[in-house]
């Protein structure tokens, strides 16, 4: 069962849409696997406290993007094939350097200086990881 | 369908409440109702709910037909209360089910359960207890127009919560629901469209969804439109019950 218990809803964008990336998400980290169930719309409306109308809305644009299945009247299960894996992944990822660079613009930094503090970051990352294996 | 155009309503002394109110709700819609104290929510929706009649040549029907044809279909939720006094909860229920075809009275005594309601005259009990036992009673009704007017006055933050997650589990998402409160926070992630009233005429009418995109809140819409403060009124509630 894909569990919604830690979603957090924000004020920032539609419901629906908050749903559809906690979907993706889930299956981005590997927390959510091809064949897992989905919560009763009911069950998802009551859970984050919105109206049933809108868990309706965020089940349909998960059916239409492919990521949800509802055989007739059963049982919503989550699927995904491998390029829809790559997509999210893709999608995941350039939403995170998005964020990252419009607050690194924010900072005024240049790109020379992050590139430079990305290689030192990173390196620094790297050398800990050995520690670690040592 | 919810049809309202050019709407009025004038009181007896000729204080003018609403003036040239239009709009359309679809079947299915939750709206919250907001303003200041005193712009006219409650007696917006008293004229939807058919309590009071509109100034003459304002334009109200549900479905077609005037809110008063419609009785039995339209639920009122009302801090006020609509309760008798000397009724236990289910003596209540048992009288509201012979006004109302469609009163679920397991469903009420399920909720009685759920808000931890003991059988004892209304008058007797609390006002977040009395509040809680209009609200089972008005949601058992199990009708397809649900007006709201501050079910959250005199409830503390779990019990409004609980409401909330009660309402939720309870909808089938066919029920038009019109709603008043000064809870921004709880309805922030609930209703499809806010309708703000200032100055006895419409101010603002949005879906949730465009007022996203304009990268707003209800609470911020709030204060732009009327220059409101949140926090000055329910932190004050809270210590209430």
């Amino acid at each position: 069962m894909l569990d919604f218990a830690e979603m957090v809803l924000n004020t920032a964008e539609p419901v629906y849409a908050q749903i559809n990336e906690f979907v993706k998400r889930q299956i981005f980290l590997g927390r959510a696997k091809k064949g897992d169930l989905l919560p009763s719309r009911r069950e998802l409306a009551t859970l984050l406290k919105i109206n049933p109308n809108t868990a309706q809305k965020a089940f349909r644009t998960l059916e239409e993007a492919g990521l949800v299945l509802t055989p007739k009247n059963t049982v919503s299960i989550l699927y995904f094939d491998e390029d829809m894996l790559l997509d999210i992944q893709r999608e995941m990822t350039a939403g995170l350097v998005a964020e990252f660079v419009k607050k690194l613009k924010e900072n005024k930094l240049s790109l020379e200086e992050v590139q430079g503090l990305l290689q030192q970051e990173w390196e620094k990352g790297e050398k800990n990881e050995k520690y670690a294996e040592a | 369908m919810v049809e309202i155009s050019k709407l009025y309503f004038t009181y007896p002394n000729y204080k003018t409440v609403l003036q040239d109110i239009t709009f359309t709700v679809p079947a299915g819609q939750i709206v919250a109702v907001l303003g200041a104290n005193g712009a006219g929510k409650t007696t917006l929706l008293k004229l939807i709910g058919g309590l009071m009649v509109p100034d003459a040549g304002s334009h109200i029907t549900i479905d077609g037909k005037a809110p008063q044809a419609l009785a039995g279909q339209i639920a009122f939720i009302s801090e006020a209360g609509t309760y008798f006094n000397d009724l236990t909860p289910k003596a209540y229920g048992r009288f509201l089910g012979d006004f109302f075809p469609s009163f679920d009275m397991a469903y009420f005594e399920l909720l009685l359960d759920f808000f931890h309601l003991e059988e004892r005259p209304m008058k007797k009990m609390s006002k977040g207890q009395k509040a809680k036992a209009e609200v089972a009673a008005g949601m058992a009704k199990k009708t397809p127009y649900i007006m709201m007017d501050e079910p959250f006055v005199g409830k503390d933050m779990f019990t409004r919560q609980d409401f909330m997650q009660a309402l939720s589990g309870t909808l089938t998402g066919k029920e038009t629901i019109f709603i008043t409160t000064h809870e921004i926070k709880e309805i922030e992630n609930f209703v499809d469209r806010v309708i703000i009233l200032k100055d006895n005429e419409i101010a603002v009418d949005i879906t949730l969804e465009a007022l996203r995109q304009e990268g707003k809140t209800i609470q911020s819409l709030m204060k732009e439109t009327i220059g409101y403060r949140e926090d000055g009124f329910c932190s004050f509630l809270d210590g209430e019950e």
